[in-house]
């Protein structure tokens, strides 16, 4: 494809440009070419591209305004396809081959907008205008505001497609960060680095150097800046313990020292590198850290500001000395400070017509209008600009001079300068407020995050020789207060330049005098928002929307506080100012997310027998971070109730085999185990018979249940508590504090051995059989050797056995545990030594159907009750303290009429039952003040034939045989319940035993 | 009747699954293999006996206990400091074994608890270790800070782990580290673990 | 936020959990529920759930984050 090469504006002899390397890319469209060292604002003003963007609220046509990441104007969707990204400012989106840019927020073209008939109905859109206008009625909010707001919010577009790219996170400690690698910055990093600190610095451009990189004819230590820089960024990387980052930009200050930081790894080229993360988001964690970001331009609010053309000075300086680029053929300059001096003197330099330069002061120092005079300068002294002109680029500047005659000229490019703002914002994320200097006019750093010095421009010292001297002093310090103090040389000597300044907020009169260029908030939304009251600049903000754009009020803030402060006749450090919040730019989502996303997204826990799980074809829940298996599908079996009904039954009536490695195992072990329990346990276990388990229930302090298991004690001063799967972190946690924080005094020791063993129920009629078959002659596994509630360990089959005759499921019931290395084997030699008495595998559902079955309490039983609401009252020793035992017996929770256990049954056989209904009496309307409880467990029950439920209700256990009506508004259903005992099956127990 | 199957279990280490599917490099800057078949064991030092055990484990294997997170080394076995009171015990080769020959040997001094199916053990070594480590792990690895015998308790993503460094012939240009995972992480970590040395290439070490 | 924990140093936050109040007094009623919400320096119950299980005593500012002391909550033996 041919490109349309058009780079009349480029010009020779930019050090950071590659002019032998081209980079070919397209914008909305068109072919264009560029240089290696190009942004793509830089690239495209080389092609004399100056419209490239729409302005959010009134569709206004918008150019290149700043040659950084506090761009507002110049905001492009980047790439295509699924890597699309919208939102991204040409001024810092480094030019690669292959690069294609679209202009967003305009349709159907950028050169027509017809969004731009907002523009004309500006009236109408001015401050408060969506709390003005959507208010009422309010039905027309959800089905014609909404819908309006949103298809109009919003700037570019997502691809709506996965995003093909990895994002990772990482973690990185030092001595010194160093933010920043302008002069300042390079001499902190150098002296700091030379004492031997472990220093990174990072740098959100790819090019160290800060404005060394945007300056001409400057000299540190009596060579030329450009050499310094050549030989500070030589030495830096010679040092080892020294960590460049380029493309990495510190977006906040967290508590502990801790700034958090995005590498931008693979954004200038095409797609990464396989393996390659596109982004890298950074913790840094730095004992010391140096805040060396510099300044940022302000802009002069005049009648048209906003005018593709019209750009800061310094950027404009920028693109001709960095880049190469001349923004414009006639530079007109706009200022009220000597920068904008160095900008016309910098442009004629390089070749560019300066038809005015309009300075706001009278007072210009002598020497500067000399050179001025000197250059051939058109001066104006005292003059404001009142006026620019051209459809989609400026062609027209109209001023006044100081006597207030008007005047005009041809110009292209309206280079301004409103003077400096230092970056602050990193210093006030943990809430400080900067300070205003009334000297620069402007917020200087106020209380700074512990740790934080600030040098350079970001400190409001704009001089190139205080820039040096502060990093090279703020280095040291910084180094030895971690306990480095080698030598570090002297600090780099350069002039320093008066900065000269007289403040103008805006232009009196302005009209369309755009203050936040982003959100399109002009002079007249602030003159209106003071008029309606929203004074305090927090009100002001949310009112107007100035400062809430994604640059963060970067460029606004300060002339936008200024004119409420003009405005309310108050000092502006009464006015004050925002404060900024962390991320200070932009950070992708997925920079956030990175690993965790999709499968990753948090760890899955495996089973030892995971892999011959799936191989029966189990179908997997998550519980907690493990994934159990739920059933065991077999073939001709069409829904999974069919395969749950099968395992109930085979269970009930031959033998089934349960994977319970997931319950939480715990080692008690100590002379004062057995003690411990018993303050533990709201049940005694003191006198537990070795080889015996018993089952157990915590409370929390405020005396309702926290968790229940089974305690087997196989030596003296040795047991093994069980939890529930989801507590087991929990109960560690209870137990450990306990030990450590409640009773120091006990000799006890617990560990986690969750994750040692895995463990296998077998119940059913026939695990007797199966197991003795299994175990051989290693242990007897009759009634009498092996009754109801014992435990035994034994080797067989070359490894540890640990055997419990414990059930959940109400039959005959055993669990045995191996070393979870041979859970897998274990777990194939059950299957295999079961299949000749019919055994299956049977999972968390089935699991569910028997314990319901029983009336066991599970995980919806004991949220908020109490050991009394679901039946274990009895369990609860009075001859004993335990913990929240002080707290069980108050009057609420002992109170008879409080919801309490009971089984349901359908008075009608066959209908089904819906967790989560509530109980009410007949002909009781269904209102909070009628709900007598709510169904907290259901099932539908294999062996009886019937849909069963465990309830929770007043008085419960005293209503057994009442019926009452089971209604469900959200399902919208109602079925007739009896209530009864809980245990459905086998109240005796006779099937444990014998 | 069947005939009894009294062969013996046989054992799948906890980086078996993942290992065996795993995306290898021929040559690469980050080594890995599991360490398998070791002896583990959680030992929680029983109260004032401290001073006791010290002497026990220099008379039994010559090891010299030391405070905090660090790796003591003896005859045939180390200990890595997990917290004020706990150490996990590891020992090449033994298998459950171990933890009842350490509940013998140290009897009355510790409590002792088998570990050795609790965690998955990755040798991780090769000039960019460290830098995949610094993917996950919230913990200072520079050579300054953390040395071989250094031992920490920490996280890797989001999956516990409890990480030492060996000694090696060149620690700082090329560590050696040992990363216990407890068993049912073992394939998220190996997942996470995979990701994170894919740019520098992952090869499988031994 | 960063906690110096006495046994494992430094580390981040998502290492620990908070429990609640240390320096609750009173009845086990008053302790479990009227416990007070100062701000300003506090004293409070931390676990370091992702580090060396221990229970730590830790004193911070609940305003600026500062941690003042970091103790175990189970006094080292004599």
């Amino acid at each position: 494809m041919a490109g349309h090469i058009n780079t009349t504006n480029r010009i020779s002899g930019a050090p950071e440009i590659d002019y032998a390397t081209s980079a070919r890319f397209t914008f909305d469209g068109r072919s264009y070419t560029g240089l290696r060292g190009d942004t793509l604002a830089s690239a495209l003003l080389a092609n004399g591209v100056k419209l490239v963007a729409r302005s959010f609220k009134y569709h206004r046509p918008r150019g290149i305004l700043t040659a950084g990441s506090e761009e507002p104007n110049a905001l492009v969707e980047l790439r295509e396809g699924a890597r699309k990204e919208p939102n991204c400012k040409a001024t810092t989106v480094e030019l690669f081959d292959g690069l294609s840019a679209q202009s967003q927020n305009r349709w159907p073209s950028l050169e027509n907008d017809i969004g731009a008939i907002n523009g004309l109905l500006s009236p109408i859109f001015v401050a408060g205008f969506y709390y003005k206008t959507f208010k009422w009625p309010a039905s027309f909010w959800e089905k014609l505001y909404e819908p309006l707001i949103r298809r109009a919010a919003g700037l570019g577009r997502l691809s709506n497609l996965p995003d093909p790219d990895s994002y990772e996170k990482a973690f990185a400690f030092c001595d010194v960060l160093v933010i920043g690698s302008g002069p300042a910055g390079l001499a902190a990093a150098l002296a700091a680095g030379r004492t031997g600190a472990r220093v990174i610095l990072c740098e959100e451009d790819f090019r160290l150097g800060g404005r060394l990189l945007s300056e001409a004819g400057e000299e540190i230590n009596g060579r030329s800046a450009r050499e310094w820089l050549e030989a500070a960024r030589a030495e830096l990387s010679s040092l080892s313990n020294v960590t460049l980052m380029p493309r990495t930009a510190v977006y906040g200050v967290y508590d502990g020292n801790t700034y958090g930081a995005i590498e931008k790894v693979a954004d200038h080229i095409l797609q990464p590198a396989a393996h390659q993360p596109r982004q890298r988001l950074w913790q840094i964690v730095a004992t010391r850290s140096i805040l060396a970001a510099g300044a940022l331009e302000r802009p002069l609010v005049f009648s048209g500001n906003d005018r593709p053309g019209v750009m800061m000075a310094s950027a404009v300086r920028t693109y001709a000395n960095r880049f190469g680029v001349l923004a414009g053929k006639r530079v007109a300059v706009f200022t009220n400070n000597d920068n904008g001096w160095r900008t016309a003197f910098d442009l004629a330099a390089a070749g560019a017509g300066i038809p005015a330069l309009i300075d706001t002061r009278t007072d210009v120092d002598a020497a500067l209008s000399a050179r001025g005079r000197a250059a051939g300068l058109n001066i104006i002294s005292g003059g404001q600009v009142v006026a620019t002109n051209g459809s989609k680029a400026l062609n027209e500047v109209i001023f006044t001079d100081a006597r207030g005659v008007k005047q005009n000229v041809s110009a292209d490019v309206l280079a301004m300068s409103g003077g400096f703002n230092p970056a602050v914002a990193l210093t006030t994320h943990k809430g400080a407020r900067p300070a205003w200097s009334d000297e620069l006019a402007t917020f200087v750093p106020g209380d700074l995050p512990g740790g934080m010095s600030v040098v350079g421009a970001a400190q409001g010292e704009f001089s190139l020789g205080a820039a040096l001297r502060g990093g090279h002093t703020a280095g040291l310090a910084a180094a030895s207060a971690t306990g480095h103090d080698g030598a570090a040389g002297d600090a780099p000597m350069a002039a320093d330049e008066a900065y000269r300044h007289a403040p103008m907020w805006h232009v009196e009169g302005a009209k369309k005098a755009f203050v936040d260029f982003q959100h399109d908030v002009t002079a007249s939304d602030i003159t209106l928002a003071h008029r309606e009251g929203y004074r305090s600049v927090e009100l002001l903000k949310r009112y107007t929307t100035l400062g809430m754009a994604t640059d963060q009020g970067k460029l606004s803030n300060i002339n936008g506080h200024a004119i409420m402060a003009a405005l309310a006749g108050k000092p502006m450090e009464q006015v004050g100012t925002t404060v900024a919040r962390a991320p200070s730019i932009p950070v992708s989502i997925g920079a956030f997310a990175g690993h965790s996303r999709g499968k990753d997204f948090k760890p899955t826990r495996h089973i030892a027998g995971h892999a011959h799980a799936q191989e029966l074809n189990a179908t997997f829940i998550e519980t907690g971070q493990w994934l159990r298996p739920q059933w065991y599908a077999r073939p001709g079996e069409t829904e999974w109730r069919d395969s749950v009904n099968r395992e109930v039954s085979t269970t009930r009536t031959a033998v089934g085999i349960c994977d319970v490695s997931t319950l939480g195992k715990i080692d008690v072990q100590g002379p004062d185990a057995a003690e411990f329990l018993n303050r533990v346990y709201i049940n005694a276990f003191a006198k537990l018979a070795v080889g015996k388990a018993r089952y157990g229930v915590m409370l929390r302090e405020d005396g309702f249940i926290l968790d229940d298991g089974t305690v087997a004690r196989f030596g003296e001063e040795q047991f093994v508590v069980s939890t529930t799967t989801a507590n087991a972190g929990r109960i560690m946690k209870h137990l450990n504090y306990c030990a450590q924080v409640l009773w120091p005094e006990l000799d006890v020791q617990i560990a986690s051995i969750s994750e040692a063993w895995a463990q296998y129920s077998v119940a059913g009629p026939r695990s007797r059989e199966l197991l003795q078959k299994m175990l051989g002659n290693a242990f007897d596994l009759s009634d009498t050797a092996f009754p109801f509630m014992g435990v035994a360990e034994f080797d067989w089959a070359g490894v540890p056995v640990r055997l419990f005759r414990i059930s959940f499921s109400g039959e005959l019931a055993y669990e045995i545990a191996v070393p979870a290395n041979y859970g897998d084997a274990l777990s194939r030699r059950l299957e295999a030594e079961g299949q000749p008495l019919g055994a299956c595998f049977y999972g968390t559902e089935a699991l569910g159907v028997m314990r319901i079955e029983k009336g066991h309490v599970g995980g919806p039983e004991m949220v908020g009750t109490t050991a009394e609401d679901v039946g274990l009252g009895r369990m609860m020793s009075t001859k004993k303290d335990f913990i929240g035992k002080a707290l069980a017996y108050r009057e609420a929770m002992v109170d008879p009429a409080r919801q309490r256990l009971v089984g349901l049954r359908p008075v009608e056989a066959g209908k089904p039952l819906a967790g989560g209904a509530h109980l009410l009496e007949k002909g009781a309307a269904p209102t909070t003040a009628n709900d007598q409880g709510y169904v907290t467990s259901v099932t539908y029950s294999p062996i009886l034939k019937s849909w069963l439920g465990l309830a929770l209700v007043k008085r419960g256990p005293e209503r057994i045989g009442e019926r009452m009506r089971v209604v469900d508004l959200l399902r919208n259903t109602e079925v007739e319940v009896e209530l009864c005992s809980p245990v459905f099956l086998d109240p005796e127990g006779s099937k444990l035993h014998g | 009747m069947a005939e009894l199957n009294t062969s013996p279990l046989t054992a799948i280490s906890a980086f078996a699954g993942a290992i065996s599917h795993a995306h290898f490099e021929a040559h690469g800057d980050v080594h890995v293999a599991e360490r398998a078949n070791l002896g583990l064991a959680t030992l929680t030092v029983r109260k004032g006996q401290r001073e006791a055990l010290k002497a026990a484990l220099l008379a039994h294997y010559g090891l010299e206990l030391l405070d905090g997170p660090r790796v003591s080394r003896g005859n045939g076995l180390i200990l890595v400091g997990t917290g004020p009171d706990s150490f996990l015990a590891v020992k090449e080769g033994g298998g459950w074994a171990f933890a009842r020959e350490l509940s013998a040997t140290l009897a009355g001094l510790v409590s002792v608890a088998d570990q050795s199916s609790g965690y998955g053990v990755v040798r991780l070594e090769g000039p960019a270790a460290r830098q995949v480590l610094a993917k996950g792990v919230p913990v200072d690895l520079h050579p300054l800070a953390f040395r071989p015998d250094d031992a920490a308790v920490t996280l890797a993503s989001h999956v516990g782990i409890i990480l030492w460094q060996e000694p090696s012939a060149r620690p700082e240009q090329d560590p050696v580290y040992d990363i216990a995972v407890f068993r049912s992480f073992a394939e998220s970590f190996w997942h996470w673990l995979e990701q994170s040395a894919a740019e520098f290439g992952l090869r499988q070490a031994g | 936020m960063r906690i110096p924990c006495p046994y494992c140093g430094s580390r981040d936050l998502r290492e620990f959990t908070y429990q609640g109040d240390a320096e609750a007094t009173g009845d086990a009623f008053e302790r479990t529920y009227l416990r007070t919400n100062p701000l300003g320096r506090h004293k409070g119950y931390w676990y370091h759930d992702n580090g060396c299980r221990s229970w730590l005593l830790v004193e911070r500012d609940t305003k600026t984050h500062e941690i003042y002391s970091v103790t175990l909550a189970q006094k080292e033996e004599v």
